[in-house]
């Protein structure tokens, strides 16, 4: 069947906002469950074609990601700061094209463990935080899990962590194969005691649902793969919602503002379309998957008499409690050749240290994993810590590419309210709707808990053999790529946005699920949770849709 | 093919580390039009003779005395030796591309900056009629009292871009930079990838078991 073209003044039964990582399983639940859904994406659609090997283009000059010039974002530390525009970058990182985010992602898949959902109860508040326990419990996302693994494709081994939470099956794909990064990251990790396993990825490691196997060219974080092997929601759910015949991707179509009725209800969405013309797109019910930074935009740019500080901001928390993910690295050097640039990023990572332990003096903790920053340039842009950046030292860096490798932390970032995406008073975007801006500054907990992986980094790399070991520089975040809790859930519409149904608590035909759902951040790799919630989300939805309560 | 968008300002360090880290948040952005017209113009420029050293025309923004210097500052950032460096890669040619189109938003910043640069060479230098002119260690020991600028920091990131994109662009000249490093831009690769997973044996399953 192909894909549906709604009618200009036709009604859909739902308007999903954004065809990323959520948008995408949201619109193929919903449309396999027999409602018609229109999906908004900002962004063109590409095929594996249009994506290159071109670090200019994809890392420096806004290949498929949202640009300084159309999109400016602003940022500051703190809130009493005047927020200005960044001389380089967008502070928020996040892909614009169908398939959003899931498209450039590096495919690391961890679940969140036990701990994640509750951590509040276990560890107690922390001073001046909004640590908070999720409504929801590992228990009942676990089978979403499984569906992330057997239906968009995760590869990895089941059970090889002695830390890894209870899972109903195992994965569906066998992990890719070990680089020489992981097996000197195991050796290592090994020799410490430690347990380190086969990284889960969202990557086809034999041929999957109609997709092939990765052929291992390395350009997965940052670019689109050109195997169709990454599981981005591009080539994996999307396709299938457009296969029911009620579903349609409507790209270059950028959603400004939710319109809702006097009863405070939502009636649909407007947009610009590729030409920058207004159009109005009704519908019965609307899904925001925006991403965190731009579902809460969104829904601040929403303002109305019903509404006047946003919708579904009857609590103020719209756009507060934004969330990075802190981490750090260390660089190494070995006697032999890794070539870490060929192929995945990651093969073997670890979670000794994924909970918080009070005995360190602060909160926090993560993961580990062997990784490259695996094209040349990005290589060499590395600078900060003892690094080497000019010079007879810095060619001889170069020049060892092939020995290198790197490990990385991957950590906790806690939900502050000061730290938040908001409108700012006077920059707009190229549509003239008013732009992001982005108020951040990491909690001390954070920084202590990625200088505490880093040293874990840097034992591993000297166990495992390493020539020399440089330090990545442990420092505050200035942006990020991980955009969460900024809509967050909860049981009371006084502190959260969302109900664990990610039914806004304030408009009953409103839903938003993205990284912004999130009550806490996770240990740093959080689309794998993205997904789950959203196949969770669909599922209630679209129950809600068929027992007409929405 | 969709837009890229222009840099809308100069290098700094906090942008350095920033690509360097672990989100690696740069992106920076022009007309793309404006790049692959100017970069196929460099490209042939660089093409004429890859193995001779620029020849200080057809230089769309930098002046001779501007590209001279700028091309001994790259070549001490990432030196020539047993291997190519800066100068072999014709990052220069790469830098002045740069310049005169997708990162033509910095150009007046870096020209100050290099005027700047060179009237400090010329205070310490006086019978020194350039950098450029200057021995090897007399240009290290000057660019080790100003690699903290943000000129420098500019530069550098230039020259690594000059190094690493793709020939395309009008430096790396013919993957020179690539081969340097040891990185073939290639689609596929099958295990094993290098010598350590040659001869891996397997995993080992830990004896505790998950929850």
């Amino acid at each position: 069947m192909t894909a549906r073209r709604f009618k200009p003044n036709e009604t859909v039964d739902f308007v999903v906002v954004g065809s990323g990582a959520a948008g995408g399983v949201i619109a193929r639940e919903l449309s396999q469950a027999g409602l018609t859904v229109l999906v908004f994406e900002q962004g063109p659609r590409l095929s594996p074609a249009d994506f290159e090997h071109d670090e200019l283009k994809y890392w420096f000059l806004s290949g498929i990601t949202s640009g300084p010039i159309s999109s400016p974002q602003t940022f500051r530390k703190s809130p009493s700061d005047t927020a200005t525009l960044p001389r380089g970058p967008n502070p928020l990182m996040y892909a614009r094209l169908v398939g959003g985010s899931s498209n450039h992602y590096t495919a690391n898949f961890w679940r969140f463990h036990e701990i994640d959902f509750h951590e509040r109860s276990v560890y107690g508040s922390i001073s001046g935080t909004a640590f908070a326990d999720w409504p929801i419990s590992y228990r009942e996302l676990e089978p979403y899990y499984t569906k992330v693994e057997w239906e968009v494709g995760v590869s990895g081994l089941a059970y090889a962590s002695p830390f890894d939470p209870p899972r109903s099956k195992p994965y569906p794909m066998p992990p890719m194969p070990v680089k020489s990064s992981g097996v000197l990251m195991e050796a290592g990790a090994r020799k410490l005691g430690l347990h380190p396993f086969p990284a889960p990825l969202a990557i086809a490691s034999q041929p999957f649902r109609g997709r092939p196997a990765c052929v291992h060219c390395g350009f997965c974080m940052g670019f689109g793969c050109e195997a169709r092997a990454k599981s981005s929601t591009l080539f994996s759910v999307i396709p299938e919602a457009e296969a029911t015949g009620r579903c349609e991707v409507r790209a270059t179509s950028y959603v400004f503002r939710v319109e809702t009725d006097s009863a405070g209800r939502t009636t649909g969405v407007h947009y610009f379309d590729a030409d920058k013309r207004q159009h109005f797109q009704k519908a019965r019910a609307v899904v925001l998957s925006a991403n965190g930074a731009e579902t809460a935009r969104l829904l601040l740019n929403s303002t109305s008499n019903r509404f006047p500080h946003g919708l579904a901001n009857s609590s103020g928390m719209v756009g507060k409690h934004l969330m990075f993910n802190q981490g750090a690295g260390v660089h190494a050097v070995f006697e032999h050749e890794i070539n870490d640039y060929k192929s995945v990023q990651v093969t073997r990572i670890l979670h000794d240290f994924y909970d918080a332990d009070p005995k360190r003096g602060f909160y926090g903790g993560g993961g580990i994993d062997a990784r490259i920053n695996p094209q040349p340039g990005l290589w060499a842009m590395a600078a900060g810590g003892d690094l080497p950046t000019w010079g007879s030292e810095f060619k001889a860096r170069l020049e060892a590419f092939p020995r290198s490798t790197m490990s990385t932390g991957h950590c906790t970032s806690l939900p502050l309210g000061t730290n938040s995406v908001s409108l700012d008073p006077s920059v707009k975007d190229a549509w003239g709707i008013p732009a992001i801006r982005v108020t951040y500054k990491d909690h001390p907990d954070d920084l202590a808990t990625s200088k505490f992986l880093q040293d874990r980094s840097y034992e591993i790399m000297e166990a495992a053999g390493a020539q020399k070991v440089w330090r990545d520089q442990v420092e505050e975040n200035s942006g990020g790529a991980h955009l969460l809790g900024t809509c967050r859930m909860g049981d009371d519409p006084k502190t959260s946005v969302v109900d664990k149904y990610h039914r806004t608590h304030d408009v009953a035909n409103l839903f938003l699920c993205d990284g912004s759902s999130f009550v806490t951040s996770g240990r740093g790799q959080p689309t794998m949770t993205i997904q789950a919630l959203a196949f969770r989300a669909g599922d209630y939805i679209g129950q809600f849709a068929k027992r007409n309560e929405i | 093919m969709h837009d890229t968008e222009d840099l809308e300002g100069t290098s700094r360090r906090s942008f350095l580390l920033s690509t360097g880290g672990l989100f690696t948040t740069a992106w920076l952005g022009t007309q793309w039009a404006a790049i692959t017209a100017a970069a196929h113009h460099a490209e042939d420029m660089a093409a004429a003779d890859l193995a001779a050293a620029p020849t200080w025309k057809g230089f769309q923004f930098l002046s001779e005395s501007e590209s001279k210097d700028v091309d001994a500052i790259a070549g001490q950032i990432v030196p020539s030796g047993r291997t190519p460096g800066a100068r072999e890669a014709h990052a220069v040619y790469f830098i002045d591309r740069a310049m005169s189109t997708f990162f033509a938003a910095w150009s007046a910043e870096f020209r100050a900056g290099l005027a700047e640069f060179q009237a400090k060479f010329h205070a310490l230098h006086p019978d020194v009629s350039s950098f450029a002119a200057a021995g090897s260690e007399t240009q290290i020991a000057f660019l080790k009292s100003v690699d903290r600028t943000p000129f420098f920091e500019t530069a550098r990131l230039l020259t690594v871009l000059g190094m690493f994109s793709s020939p395309k662009y009008g430096g790396n000249t013919a993957g020179i930079g690539w081969k340097m490093m040891g990185f073939e831009d290639r689609h596929a690769f099958t295990p094993p990838f290098g010598h350590y997973d040659a001869n891996y044996l397997g995993f080992v399953p830990y004896p505790e078991k998950p929850a």
